[in-house]
């Protein structure tokens, strides 16, 4: 395979008009809107590192080259990719840049957006496009490589991605922080831990409900993790006993809290400005509903609730329903059953330059067509 | 795109005779200038050796001034190019007998949210001036590019600005949170979100770096980021270039990230030294780095000693870290200020902003050396080593036309060593006027062609900064237009014009 194969394809269907429906390790095939396509084209051999220097802190890789290889391949020179979506480490780099997925770590290092250098996709006619390039920083010309990160694979199939990496951590430790207690208390640590100089690489806090699936207790709790230097580290694991009451958990957590929603039917992000997302946290986290999974990163002011991983009350309709978009939030929605789309979100490329940029990149609407919304 | 708006990139415009009288209505009569004399110090940009007559300059005092303005001009039909303080340096600001927007007077800082660290800006606002202002705050606005002390955020957004502390912090795309734009077509649109974080398509990352082309910025929504508990800044100087650069990229493949990491070559620390801007630095050094590291101070007292150990095993002379602010002030101000300095050695000055892979950057700076010893010019490399991010300048005077030709020679050289290396031709100055020609070299049609059809979703007249950043000849639709009429429609190839005796 190669991206003229991939290019011979879309041609194809571009001359037929057939839509098509792109893939690779096929984890994200029930999130985003329904598609209507007969074909599915699929990445899935479309895999490997095209390039790596090491010394560059750069890699390309193709775009159906699943994350936990990426991780294989920088782990050797003690080297990462910072970019946790969550879900399973065999989804593929294509699709976490095409759906904009980011976990954890984008508090610290960044979404989607702000580590990837270049890409090069097929448009919707067929053309192999190159975007940016492959050094970590660069403006000529027009952003192709932002606009394309988040666009769900209706601009164009990504072949190709550069990438920023960084070092592994010398130390990378993780602590549990108890988040009983009394709502006043709660918030209070919350602001304190918001003031004073912590720079973690990751900060969740989480409901009882998944506190519970981890084994972890019945709970809410905060996940904060540190990484850098010796002395870095130990400083801020001592600044955190002075607020709190935090005990080390095994790194491990990290990878089975990413994992623990394969299943949901119903994942939706709200965010907001993060002190406002700090003073509401210790009331959202108390509401444990079983079956709903919630999780807040403070810092970067955003809620995740997701449903139908486990066993509980069908409560996809009312999370959707309750949920209101206000001049002070925004709603982002992942998964939804089906049929709520259309009454929840028909469409985030209504306006006029998305409905632009759909038209001129794919003007016969065959890439994933309808997954953001439908042509008007 | 369409033909029609190939041709309106291409041809004359007629201009209504009542137009500065217009446009004097809504700004008032003394922010409308069209006497060739007035206009003059708007005809060139931070790269002086291009020259650009501007029919008439409009400068709106508020927001709704400036709506207005684009929407007479798109009534009209009338192209335009926005321009902040003129700092820019690839001719990206320059007007050909068209109208320029002038945003310096929306200098509004409109919110400070200190909780929440962001700032929401009119775009004229200078960039060191909010980074004043939040100081006082304990926040700070990262992007810092040299010219900060006089360049705007509005023209940050377009040229989508670095630095030399984007190293660690990342450039103004990171740093952008949400925009409020006036499209040329007169409607405004609001891009990203100031309260949190959009799905659909990235309109906001598109329009960052989009050099004037796809409208008129009026409010900028920014983050800012808390001041690190601990800064060190470190200088150390070698007696050789290639350790210098050796030294670079073993200080990036150690993992850290510093804050910053400068360098300036021989030629450059002696031009700063005999400057109003001195700063201390070795004189007989033949080369320095500015490391700076930041973050906890426990972290950062480790990894200053990694650093410094890098530095001694690579063959540096001396390691001296700042005692007190005042010193770090002095070793950066020198860094900052090193182009102004260069003012020194001759009228004008070209300089160049191409990018390599880190690991490149002594064999560059090898070939740099010997193509500058081929054509006899002087070239003082200072830059964002970094990210290697180069800043090739040579001082030259652009009224000898043997010694621009030479000038230009051994930049087209230096350009293609850049792309034959697998570098970008502009980290973050822009494409603008002068790197146009180098775009077919780095990006073949089709990626050329998406971003001409992008720019027309947001511009379908093309009436936006018309003639830059992307060759014309490379859209598809100038392709369709048969080549017996592309010639009269061609622009004229892209050279430094010598610049005209001012009047």
């Amino acid at each position: 395979m190669s991206s003229e194969t991939i290019s011979a394809s879309v041609r194809e269907s571009f001359a037929a008009r057939t839509p098509l429906r792109i893939a690779a390790a096929g984890s994200w095939l029930d999130a985003g809107r329904p598609v209507r396509a007969e074909s599915k084209l699929s990445l899935r051999d479309e895999s490997g590192v095209t390039s790596y220097v090491p010394a560059d802190l750069t890699i390309t890789v193709r775009g159906g080259t699943s994350l936990a290889a990426i991780e294989a391949t920088t782990k050797e020179r003690k080297q990462w990719l910072p970019l946790d979506p969550y879900g399973s480490s065999e989804g593929t780099i294509g699709a976490t840049i095409a759906t904009a997925s980011a976990g954890p770590l984008s508090s610290n290092f960044g979404l989607a957006r702000d580590l990837v250098l270049g890409l090069e996709f097929v448009n919707g006619r067929g053309e192999i496009v190159r975007a940016g390039g492959k050094v970590v920083k660069n403006v000529a010309g027009f952003d192709l490589s932002r606009l394309l990160t988040g666009s769900w694979g209706s601009l164009g199939v990504i072949t190709e991605a550069t990438l920023r990496l960084y070092a592994l951590p010398e130390i990378d430790r993780t602590f549990l922080v108890d988040l009983s207690g009394p709502e006043q208390r709660v918030t209070a640590v919350l602001q304190t831990m918001s003031t004073v100089p912590l720079t973690p690489y990751a900060f969740q806090l989480i409901s009882g409900s998944i506190t519970h699936a981890l084994q972890l207790g019945d709970q809410p709790v905060g996940l904060i993790r540190f990484g850098g230097n010796s002395a870095a580290v130990k400083t801020q694991a001592s600044a955190l006993a002075q607020i709190a009451n935090a005990e080390e958990v095994d790194i491990g957590v990290w990878t089975r809290l990413r994992q623990l929603e394969s299943g949901a039917h119903t994942a939706l992000r709200i965010s907001s400005l993060p002190q406002r997302i700090v003073g509401t946290a210790s009331r959202i986290l108390s509401d444990n509903v079983p079956g709903v999974f919630t999780s807040i990163d403070p810092r970067r002011g955003v809620i995740r609730v997701v449903a139908g991983a486990v066993d509980g009350a069908d409560s996809s309709n009312q999370i959707a329903a309750g949920v209101v978009q206000t001049d002070s939030s925004e709603i982002v929605f992942e998964k939804l059953p089906a049929d709520l789309w259309s009454v929840v979100s028909p469409s985030v490329v209504a306006d006029p330059l998305s409905q632009g940029i759909k038209r001129a990149y794919d003007p016969h609407n065959i890439l994933n067509p309808g997954i953001l919304g439908n042509l008007n | 795109m369409t033909q029609t708006a190939v041709r309106a990139e291409t041809s004359a415009v007629d201009y209504p005779p009542d137009l500065a009288a217009r446009l004097a209505e809504i700004v008032g009569e003394q922010f409308v200038l069209n006497r060739p004399s007035e206009l003059l110090v708007y005809n060139s940009d931070g790269l002086p050796g291009y020259r650009r007559q501007p029919r008439l300059a409009v400068f709106p005092g508020t927001r709704d001034q400036a709506i207005a303005v684009v929407r007479l001009l798109a009534a009209e039909k009338i192209p335009f190019v926005p321009r902040g303080a003129g700092t820019g340096l690839s001719g990206g600001a320059l007007a050909d007998d068209i109208v320029i927007i002038g945003i310096h007077r929306l200098r509004k800082i409109i919110s400070v949210d200190v909780d929440n660290r962001r700032a929401t800006v009119e775009p004229g606002v200078v960039n060191l001036k909010l980074n004043r202002h939040v100081a006082a705050l304990g926040l700070l606005y990262a992007p810092d590019p040299s010219s900060e002390s006089a360049c705007t955020i509005g023209g940050n957004v377009a040229e989508n600005a670095g630095g030399p502390h984007c190293l660690k912090y990342g450039v103004t795309l990171n740093h952008v949170l949400g925009l409020t734009v006036v499209l040329p077509s007169g409607e405004v649109v609001e891009l990203g979100s100031k309260v949190g974080e959009k799905d659909g398509y990235d309109l906001r990352g598109a329009f960052i770096g989009s050099e004037g082309c796809f409208g008129l910025a009026l409010d900028v929504t920014v983050k800012l980021t808390p001041k690190p508990q601990a800064v060190r800044t470190l200088l150390a100087d070698f007696m050789s270039v290639n350790d210098a650069a050796q030294v670079t990229s073993a200080v990036i493949a150690s993992g850290i990230v510093p804050a910053a990491l400068e360098f300036m070559d021989g030629a450059t620390i002696r031009v700063v030294e005999d400057s109003i801007y001195a700063a201390g630095y070795p004189r007989d050094a033949q080369a320095i780095l500015l490391i700076e590291l930041d973050g906890l101070e426990a972290g950062v007292v480790a990894d200053l000693e990694t650093v410094r150990r890098i530095c001694i095993d690579g063959g540096a002379r001396n390691v001296r870290v700042a005692r007190d602010e005042a010193e770090r002030m002095k070793l950066w101000q020198g860094r900052k200020k090193a182009f102004g300095a260069m003012g020194r050695l001759a009228p004008h000055l070209i300089v160049q902003d191409a990018v390599i892979p880190r690991t490149k950057l002594p064999e560059i700076l090898e070939t740099i050396h010997q193509i500058s010893e081929k054509h006899h010019v002087l070239v003082c490399n200072v830059f964002h080593a970094g990210d290697g991010n180069l800043h090739p300048n040579i001082a030259y005077s652009a009224d000898d036309p043997a010694e621009s030709e030479r000038v230009h020679k051994a930049m087209r050289e230096i350009m293609q060593a850049c792309i034959a290396a697998g570098g970008s031709i502009t980290g973050e100055h822009g494409v603008g006027l002068d790197k146009m020609g180098y775009m077919e070299s780095i990006f073949p049609e089709t990626s050329l062609n998406a971003m001409c059809e992008l720019r027309s979703v947001f511009d379908p007249e093309r009436r936006s900064n018309p003639g830059k950043v992307v060759p014309v000849h490379s859209c598809r639709e100038w392709l369709a237009v048969p080549a017996s009429r592309r010639a009269e429609k061609e622009p004229p190839p892209l050279e430094a014009q010598p610049s005209r005796p001012v009047a």
